[in-house]
């Protein structure tokens, strides 16, 4: 049975993966945590994440108008790495989203996103 | 083991994670509601302001009532409810893990923020749902610190956490935007939930109801609740203003004056009996009560209390407290019950 902490190890599995966590974006926390964290700090990085993926979700400019059209993934790309973020939609109320940092040299964007998908549905679907 | 006193929750708490103990650590007072560690770590937590597992998986509809109830019912004796529900392939290890951890920090910031309250410690206690997750205690106290503040940076009126929620009934300007959860919450609020009230029937974290909420007051749309001298309790005592006068006794000190001593007073309430037998000072302090002339005035068995003096501490303390979180798991565990019969 697929649990948190076995879908984090399978994020760290991804190619090219440096870290993973699980984020509450409403408070900002890293309910779960492995692997490496932008400058180590994996509860900054949550607050961090928390902070965009509000974004994403609050300002207008994000927000589709089409019903049911919700946000699935947030990618960051940096210099040296890529920061991908999917939102975890559980039938209960949480507010989740799966995070993993890709380091830019071995990462591959596309693999990683269809495989957080694939984890995200994993990891609530019976 | 069993000792119940007024403290600090998140210090007790840090104290039972140090020594790596296992049981319960009940927090009386309003909200309220208990933490379970399993050595040292935290497994669970809940509050009547925070939707447990059970009301997060039925109210949206994951789990219906009975299936619920049916787990409750096999697995509460021996503390597996959880991992029952997951036998069964009812819930996925993830979603449990997930609701578990969600319900536990959820329930932990009201258990654990205040600052001070009637706390207990219950060893050996267990939570029938079992140990699901496995949480560092030092996180989950650092994270009921930082939700504090962030409350706090919201808008700083924590009576919006407790009061009931009054939607203004009209907006403070023109144009307002809401988000899903803000508009949820508006729809019902009827002016008779409080935040609990409403976080229960939306199945929603009672933290992040509060966010919206706070949020929502900070956005002039809500009415704020009046003004109290202090922190709403459910059953008031008359305020103690005076003391009680022992009727019997002599006013003691600077009106020793004869003239006033002849009589034993009811001080304050009858200024002047009309009826002093006037003259006969008896030898002024032995002796009162045994004054043999028939007219002269019995003082009651009891002292009077001056209207609104505090009770005798006997008689006001209050009702010892058993397990003051015991009996809301019972009525949570009823009512889910109920509903599993809807």
């Amino acid at each position: 049975m697929p649990g948190v902490d076995h879908c984090l190890q399978e994020a760290m599995a991804i190619p090219g993966a440096v870290g993973a966590s699980i984020v509450d974006y409403t408070t900002g926390f890293p309910v779960a945590t492995t692997g490496t964290a932008p400058n180590s700090d994996h509860e900054a990085a949550a607050a961090g994440t928390a902070d965009v993926v509000q974004a994403a979700t609050s300002r207008s400019l994000f927000v589709s108008a089409v019903p049911h059209d919700l946000l699935e993934d947030l990618i960051i790309t940096t210099a040296g790495g890529y920061h991908l973020l999917r939102l975890v939609h559980t039938d209960f109320d949480s507010r989740l989203v799966l995070y993993v940092w890709l380091d830019r040299q071995q990462g591959n964007l596309a693999v990683a996103r269809r495989r957080m998908q694939k984890l995200a549905d994993d990891l609530i679907a019976t | 083991m069993t000792t119940s006193k007024t403290a600090a929750p998140a210090r007790l708490f840090t104290q039972v994670a140090a020594d790596r103990q296992t049981g319960a650590l009940v927090v009386g007072g309003h909200p309220g509601g208990a933490v379970y560690v399993l050595e040292g770590r935290v497994i669970y937590a809940e509050s009547p302001a925070a939707p447990g597992v059970g009301e997060l998986l039925t109210a949206s509809g994951r789990l219906a009532g009975r299936t619920w109830q049916t787990a409750l019912d096999q697995g509460t004796s021996t503390a597996r409810v959880g991992r029952l529900l997951v036998e069964q392939g009812h819930l996925t290890q993830g979603e449990l893990e997930l609701c578990v951890l969600g319900a536990t920090y959820d329930a932990a910031y009201f258990a654990l923020s205040p600052a001070s309250a009637p706390v207990e410690f219950l060893g050996g206690a267990m939570h029938w749902l079992g140990p699901i997750a496995h949480i560092d205690p030092a996180a989950v106290d650092r994270e009921v610190r930082r939700r504090a503040k962030m409350l706090d940076d919201i808008f700083p009126d924590p009576r919006i956490d407790t009061a009931v929620v009054t939607p203004v009934s009209r907006p403070p300007r023109e144009r307002i935007t809401l988000t899903a959860p803000q508009w949820e919450l508006l729809v019902h609020a009827d002016g008779q939930r409080t935040p609990a009230d409403l976080a229960l029937l939306l199945g929603r974290a009672g933290f992040a109801t509060i966010q919206e909420l706070r949020r929502l007051a900070a956005l002039g749309l809500l009415e704020l609740p009046e003004v109290r001298a202090e922190a709403p309790e459910f059953v008031r005592l008359p305020r103690a203003r005076g003391t009680a006068v022992d009727a019997r006794r002599h006013r003691a000190g600077p009106v020793d004056s004869p003239a006033v001593a002849v009589v034993p007073v009811v001080s304050g309430v009858r200024p002047a009996a009309p009826d002093p037998p006037p003259a006969p000072p008896p030898p002024p302090v032995v002796a009162e009560d045994t004054n043999a002339n028939g007219t002269v005035y019995r003082p009651p068995r009891l002292a009077r209390r001056k209207p609104g003096a505090k009770l005798p501490k006997e008689v006001a303390a209050e009702p010892a407290q058993i397990h003051p979180g015991t009996d809301e798991v019972l009525l949570k565990r009823i009512r889910t019950a109920l509903r599993g019969l809807r």
